[in-house]
């Protein structure tokens, strides 16, 4: 229409101008529906697997790794909550008054044991070269979606602010993963390596039975998260690296536990790969988890909009223009839980009890509790 | 601000049924300076209940038994049926009423006092009527019981019909009546210590003050910066994930959080009180009962959507609640807690330079005293507290002032409110840091939280309660020990060093792994 015309002719290409802006709004339209469903419709679709992986449901877990042995009473043990109530520890009635079931206030010496539990697993971790974190824990329902979660879904796990887009985290995890949301971070900052504490909320809605008594399944805790972002060609080493520390801390404090490699219909979505460790209870009678650390690769990545880019390989002119820039790659995420202070209040306690109904505290702890060697039972 | 009671300037002369204008009733007064929020501090009249002023006029309010006139069109009729009821002393109320108005007023209260005194000669007026209609109706079913001929008998069944249906009637307005007391009585703020100074916030008095502000010899840097150059905290990472308000700690700042909240419960603990973690998602009637208002305009409390949970925003309101509706033994008494938790608040209304960094956030660690007593000992416990509290800040080597907060800045539920300001160089100004108020028997009303009081010499057992002294009021008292961003604050900005390194105070050391100083990261 640039050209010299005569006026039909304009007239005409005007006309198909029109109907071509119309075919093409509507087909726009339809674009950004077709991508939005297909968007929503491929975000259920779950990270691949390792092959490694076991087929089947949670039965096909295969043992990766024993460590230790049940200890052998030679008295009746007793459960956690008994140890508690005996100890003065919990009080699980107050706090049902006060906010509902599956809620409690920490007393004592159990308070002192929550502090040693965290400030001891921060500094070995720390020593691993982790960074540590405090975090948010409320964030946006977006990040929570990034990480792989369902703020909104039936019988969801995460709470949700009146009024408001906010939710409770239910791990670390999700303020981690957000820390570096939509960056482009360079290669020689990799790894990333960061140890959480953290208060954790779950609704824990579907769940019930007899496995939710006492601090086993709870509203509320402390946790302490290690989160990793690293190049792809390195998350498998990193999984090990975040599992064996998992373990060493375990054993340093004389746990019984299995570490599962957990089968695939058992994974989570974000999860290429699972490894569950599961601690004896003696007063549960059985193995109880106590710590899950995962390998993600680029699934949550990919959503949170993390990216690296490689270092040149030679030192390349300074050319204009993006040209001499590698294009970027997404990083592989990883988070593994370093220390689930109730589960692991559970282990002590029921492991640890002595026929007169003390508890004797393990060595690693002594030390960020002011020497503490027993929590032995109250004078009445 | 969370204010929702109305400002009454007038009196209802009668409480008879006209009906009064709209544009009379509501009167709104400008919102006092005084009311402005700091963080630690209760709203004023934070408890002052959603409810519609038209309501106020109640059908049946005449003495007569059966005629009761309709509500006319223009009003609301409905009450808003209280939760809770706290255990309030109306007959003192009554018998002190110059005294209490007076408080009201030196606190720039709301409070209605005219219309809870006229309420409660309502309530009191018709609850005689109930029972004198329920004695009559008493009458005539014994006299139904004996031999009467019919058309006696027809009368008497006629009668206790009416009164039936007039005491069914009553016995609604009472229920009514006794609500909007309930209501309105709630709203009454605490008395107040006779030392206390009256006023608003100027006139606060300086109890004490300890140090003096530090001389630096070279430019100091506020928090932000010095958190920024050696690589503490993320406040712009934090944003993105939650909000303005919200920050990550990191590096040495977490290990200083866990010193300063080791250090801070250890050292109470010594002082006797018990430690306690305690949940942070509480019902919202334990809020309200605590004398915050969770769902108000410009609330503190965050609420949980599809719940009547609220996240807490100090541990005073589930530690609170851990003995509601509970008759402890006197021997029990003091009962010392020292809980630590992470708080939570909207800070809603809040806005200014007196914002920024880690001075008002909406999410922290605090280790919170809380103390349950008999009330001959709360004077003398809030005096331990105050010094429990200055103790820890001098080892740290803060220099500060404790403020004898004045009638105006008191908040509801306090009878007397001590708060601790401390010097805050980068800021330049003081700021508060911790506040410990003497709650009297205003929350253990509202709790329920009594104590029986021993016998003086051991009394031979008898059948039936007769022997037991009645029960009383605990008193209840709530201090922070450690609020932790605004120490972070403290701390970093009093111990910068030229270089940039910030020095860790000798107490902490310990639990930071024997670390003494915060040096500059090299990058």
């Amino acid at each position: 229409m640039k050209r010299k015309l005569e006026i039909s002719e304009r007239q005409k290409l005007i006309e198909e101008g029109k109907n071509l802006k119309e075919g093409l709004a509507t087909l726009e339209e339809d674009l950004v529906k077709l991508t939005d469903e297909l968007q929503l419709e491929a975000q259920c679709i779950p990270n691949m697997t390792h092959p490694n992986v076991p087929i089947g449901g949670e039965d096909s877990s295969t043992v990766r790794k024993m460590a230790g042995t049940p200890r052998d009473f030679g008295f009746p043990v007793k459960d956690h909550l008994q140890l508690g109530k005996e100890l003065d520890l919990f009080d699980f009635d107050a706090a049902a008054e006060v906010s509902g079931s599956k809620f409690y206030y920490l007393k004592n010496e159990a308070v002192l044991l929550e502090m040693a539990l965290v400030n001891w697993t921060l500094s070995e971790v720390m020593k691993k070269g982790f960074t540590p974190l405090t975090t948010p824990e409320l964030v946006r329902s977006s990040v929570v979606e990034k990480c792989g979660f369902q703020p909104r879904g039936d019988n969801t796990q995460v709470y949700s602010i009146e009024g408001s887009d906010q939710c409770l985290i239910g791990t670390a995890e999700i303020p981690v993963g957000g820390i570096h949301m939509d960056a482009i971070l360079a290669e020689t900052q990799l790894p990333l390596k960061y140890v959480a504490f953290s208060h954790c909320f779950r609704t824990e809605a579907g769940a019930a039975g007899a496995a939710t008594r006492g601090l086993y399944r709870v509203h509320q805790f402390s946790k302490v998260e290690m989160f990793v972002l690293c190049r792809p060609e390195e998350s498998e080493s990193y999984h090990e690296e975040l599992i064996k520390i998992e373990e060493d801390l375990f054993s340093a404090l004389g746990l019984h536990y299995k570490t599962f490699d957990m089968a695939s219909g058992d994974l989570g979505a974000p999860a290429y790969r699972k490894f569950d460790v599961e601690a004896w209870m003696p007063g549960l009678g059985r193995y109880g988890e106590i710590s899950s650390a995962s390998n993600c690769l680029d699934y949550q990545s990919r959503r949170l909009g993390i990216r690296y880019r490689p270092s040149e390989p030679t030192p390349a002119p300074l050319k204009k223009g993006k040209g001499s820039l590698a294009p970027t790659q997404f990083v592989h995420t990883l988070n593994a839980t370093a220390c689930a202070v109730p589960r692991m209040i559970v282990c002590l306690l029921e492991n640890y009890q002595q026929e007169d109904g003390s508890v004797i505290i393990p060595g690693p702890l002594r030390a960020f509790m002011g020497g503490l060697e027993l929590i032995t039972p109250k004078s009445t | 601000m969370g204010l929702q009671c109305y400002f009454g300037g007038t009196t209802i002369q009668t409480l008879k049924l006209a009906a009064i204008p709209a544009s009379s009733r509501f009167i709104l007064n400008p919102i006092p300076k005084t009311l402005v929020l700091d963080s630690f501090s209760r709203h004023n009249y934070v408890y002052c209940p959603l409810r519609n002023p038209f309501k106020l006029l109640l059908r049946a309010l005449s003495a007569t038994a059966v005629q009761t006139a309709p509500a006319t069109e223009s009003l609301d009729n409905k009450v808003v049926k209280p939760q809770w009821k706290a255990a309030i002393d109306f007959k003192w109320i009554r018998d002190n009423k110059d005294a209490v108005a007076l408080n009201i007023k030196n606190r720039n209260s709301n409070a209605n006092l005219e219309l809870v005194l006229e309420l409660y000669e309502k309530m009191l007026a018709v609850q005689k009527e109930v029972e004198r209609l329920r004695g009559e109706r008493n009458a005539v079913a014994n006299k139904m019981k004996r031999k009467l001929e019919i058309s006696e008998r027809q009368k008497l069944i006629e009668e206790g019909k009416n009164l039936k249906e007039g005491l069914a009637t009553l016995e609604e307005d009472l229920v009514k009546l006794t609500d909007e007391l309930q209501l309105e009585a709630q709203c009454i703020p605490n008395m107040t210590h006779p030392n206390v100074p009256i006023g608003g916030e100027d006139s606060s008095t300086v109890r004490k003050m300890a140090g003096t502000p530090r001389d630096f010899g070279f430019p100091v840097k506020d928090h932000l910066q010095l958190g920024k150059e050696l690589d503490l905290f993320d406040f712009d990472a934090a944003a993105e994930v939650s909000g303005s308000k919200f920050y990550y700690l990191k590096n040495e700042a977490v290990l200083l959080e866990m010193a300063l909240v080791n250090w801070t419960l250890s050292e109470v603990m010594k002082k006797g009180f018990t430690p306690l973690t305690t949940p942070e998602l509480v019902r919202s009637s334990v809020v309200e009962k605590c004398g915050f208002q969770p769902r108000g305009d410009n609330t503190q409390v965050y609420s949980i959507e599809g719940s009547d949970q609220c996240l807490i925003g100090t541990a005073e309101i589930p530690v609170g609640g851990i003995h509601m509706d509970a008759i402890l033994a006197e021997t029990q008494l003091p009962l010392k807690y020292v809980a630590f938790s992470h708080c939570f608040r909207t800070e809603a209304g809040a806005a200014g330079a007196a914002t920024r960094g880690l001075y008002r956030v909406h999410q922290f660690s605090k280790v919170e005293m809380f103390v349950l007593c008999r009330p001959e000992e709360s004077e003398s416990y809030h005096e331990e507290l105050i010094k429990i509290e200055e103790d820890l800040f001098s080892a740290l080597g803060l220099h500060y002032k404790t403020f004898d907060m004045a009638s105006g800045d008191l908040g509801a539920p306090a009878y007397r409110k001590f708060d601790v300001e401390a010097w805050m160089p980068g800021l330049g100004r003081y700021g508060e840091i911790s506040s410990a108020s003497n709650c009297l028997d205003y929350q253990s009303r509202r709790l329920g939280i009594r104590y029986r009081p021993s016998e003086p010499t051991p009394a031979p057992l008898k059948k039936g309660k007769g022997s037991l002294a009645p029960t009383q009021f605990v008193h209840t008292l709530n201090a922070t020990a450690c609020a932790v961003p605004r120490m972070i604050v403290c701390l970093l900005e009093n111990y910068q060093q030229e270089d940039g390194s910030v020095i860790i105070p000798g107490p902490l050391r310990a639990f930071m792994g024997g670390l003494e100083l915060i040096t500059p990261k090299s990058t």
